[in-house]
């Protein structure tokens, strides 16, 4: 089944989840190729082992709609069946532009796939992550939005081996006057082995620098719920949760979390839990290894003190 | 300017999900999904920045319409609602082709989401409605500030852009930046005199078109018996001897 991969850019680069399918694509052994979309300058995201097409957008543009456009295209000229993207930003406006064009609605968070017989049956999270849904699929040109961590990261080749396309604009294109890239420093979330995070129990900005302090003791990434990014304590690139990142760490600490489904739909697969909360009935504790029930105000500095 | 604002009635989060062949079993009574809060404070901010109509739009099976209530409740004009059982179980495309028929209904210039469902999330019906009608989409608007002109900053896979509103598109808001309102008891009495125009699938060109065949749906709830000690000022001990233990350090 011809398949394509639509990826994105990350810092230059091509973003974790995009290595992730293809990853997952090279084990299927698919006749695959990628398109990635993006609007910077990039290095390394070709290779000998698959050609990448960079549909590369103007950064003063909001020019998806158009893209999609040519991704279509591309499709069609290369009789493509399988179309995957990552559950990201790009990934979900390209995906949804193109279900209306092949008049098919698209899977959305997809765990796992497989193919027999030339069909297609897809695994999904649903329910925050409690149920996983099964399905075959039945259309010509199966779209397919997958969830980032569903498949591990394998060794991929990666050069400068990569066509470059301008995309052009249309009437749905919009001008951009001011973008901003957040500069991130300190391990990053995704790809980080322990992930600190915090929520509303820190009770106040101020009280985060414990959190820092842990986090650079213990090289981790730091992350937060929904609830302390709305408040800005922190930018929306540390969210874990539904609406934000999915993580998969060998630990995570949960900080002052009470564990909301939305929250734990971006953690619970990681390898060892430990949370620290002062309510004893926190839903944080039915998913956690270690669970302190207790002031993370008082446990955070003792672990600072004594790591 | 015209406005069409989409609320989503779901089964009321504080109670579990249920499922019947693959669709989640929908009550009677169904309430405001949250995430749409966000939207509809966007409308009626661009109502009082442009005296525009609000809309409600919505799809839903036949029940109380609680949620299409507690909607108008925050300040919309009046709403036009899809009820038919004939919908239960839609795709995203389904939704869509509904709500940009509806949309189509009301003249709207601008048609407001949420992100995401919280029962479904798929995240997909904004930017697949866009495309249907042929108009600007800005997607996962996170702020909004309103001056002469009215500026939309959009989140990006590694930062945010901003944009001007344009005189037709399709918005969708994600659960920050604005602080949806809080009806009164006025505001709350108000919603009851509202025209709710209810039409049915027969009102509308429509036609059902699922592209999935449901295999099963499995419970994966893990549920783990986890070590829980209450902290008597040496927890700390037990984290540093776990993650020595996992070999985390």
């Amino acid at each position: 089944m011809k398949t394509l991969v639509i990826g994105e850019v990350v810092n230059n680069k091509l973003s974790i989840g995009t290595l992730e399918i293809i990853s997952k694509v090279k084990e299927l052994e698919l006749d695959f190729s990628v398109i990635t979309v993006g609007n910077s300058e990039v290095s390394n995201i070709g290779s000998d082992e698959f050609s990448n097409t960079y549909f590369k957008s103007d950064p003063s543009k909001l020019n998806l709609s158009n893209c999609s456009h040519e991704i279509k295209t591309f499709i069609d000229e290369n009789n493509i069946k399988l179309v995957l993207s990552n559950s990201s930003y790009i990934g979900r406006d390209i995906i949804a532009f193109l279900s209306v064009d092949y008049k098919t609605s698209p899977v959305s968070n997809v765990i796992n796939f497989e193919i027999n017989n030339n069909e297609v049956t897809t695994t999904n999270s649903i329910n925050g992550g409690e149920c996983e849904y099964k399905a075959t699929l039945k259309s010509d040109i199966n779209l397919i939005l997958i969830r980032p961590k569903s498949f591990d990261q394998t060794e991929i080749n990666l050069n400068d081996n990569c066509e470059e396309k301008d995309v052009n604009v249309n009437e749905n294109t919009l001008d951009v006057f001011d973008k901003h890239i957040e500069e991130k420093s300190g391990p990053q979330l995704e790809d980080s082995k322990i992930v600190i995070s915090a929520g509303r129990g820190m009770v106040d900005v101020s009280n985060l620098s414990l959190i820092e302090e842990l986090a650079s003791k213990l090289n981790a990434a730091i992350g937060g719920t929904r609830a302390i990014v709305d408040a800005g304590w922190m930018p929306y690139s540390n969210q874990v949760g539904q609406t934000g990142k999915t993580v998969k760490p060998d630990v995570y600490i949960a900080c002052g979390i009470s564990g909301a489904t939305q929250h734990q739909v971006g953690m619970k697969d990681s390898k060892f839990i430990i949370a620290i909360n002062k309510d004893e009935e926190a839903p944080i504790f039915q998913i956690s290894d270690l669970g302190i029930i207790g002031d993370t105000l008082s446990v955070i500095p003792k672990l600072n003190e004594n790591l | 300017m015209k406005i069409a604002v989409c609320a989503k009635q779901i089964p009321d989060p504080a109670n579990p999900i249920e499922y019947l062949n693959g669709n989640v079993i929908r009550p009677e009574e169904q309430v405001l999904d949250d995430t749409d809060r966000y939207g509809i404070e966007v409308a009626l901010l661009l109502k009082e920045k442009y005296d525009a109509e609000v809309t409600v739009i919505s799809m839903t099976k036949i029940g109380t319409e609680k949620g299409i209530q507690q909607a108008l409740q925050m300040g919309p004009d009046k709403a036009l609602v899809l009820e038919d059982d004939l919908l239960v179980g839609s795709n995203s495309l389904m939704t869509s082709n509904v709500l940009s028929e509806l949309a189509k209904k009301v003249d709207a210039d601008i048609v407001i989401f949420g992100t995401e469902s919280t029962d479904g999330y798929a995240g997909v019906v904004p930017q697949q409605v866009s495309r249907i009608l042929d108009i600007p989409c800005i997607s996962y608007v996170k702020n909004i500030e309103i001056d002469s002109d009215v500026i939309l900053t959009r989140q990006t896979i590694d930062g945010y852009e901003k944009v001007k509103l344009p005189d037709k598109c399709v918005i969708s808001v994600t659960a920050s930046g604005v602080e949806p309102r809080y009806p009164n008891f006025k505001d709350i009495m108000a919603a009851k005199n509202k025209e709710v125009n209810v039409i049915s699938t027969n009102d509308i060109d429509f036609n059902i078109e699922q592209n999935m065949n449901f295999v099963e749906i499995k419970d994966i709830s893990n549920s783990k018996q986890g070590e829980k000690i209450t902290d008597e000022g040496e927890a700390y001990q037990l984290i540093i001897d776990k993650l020595k233990e996992i070999k985390a350090i």
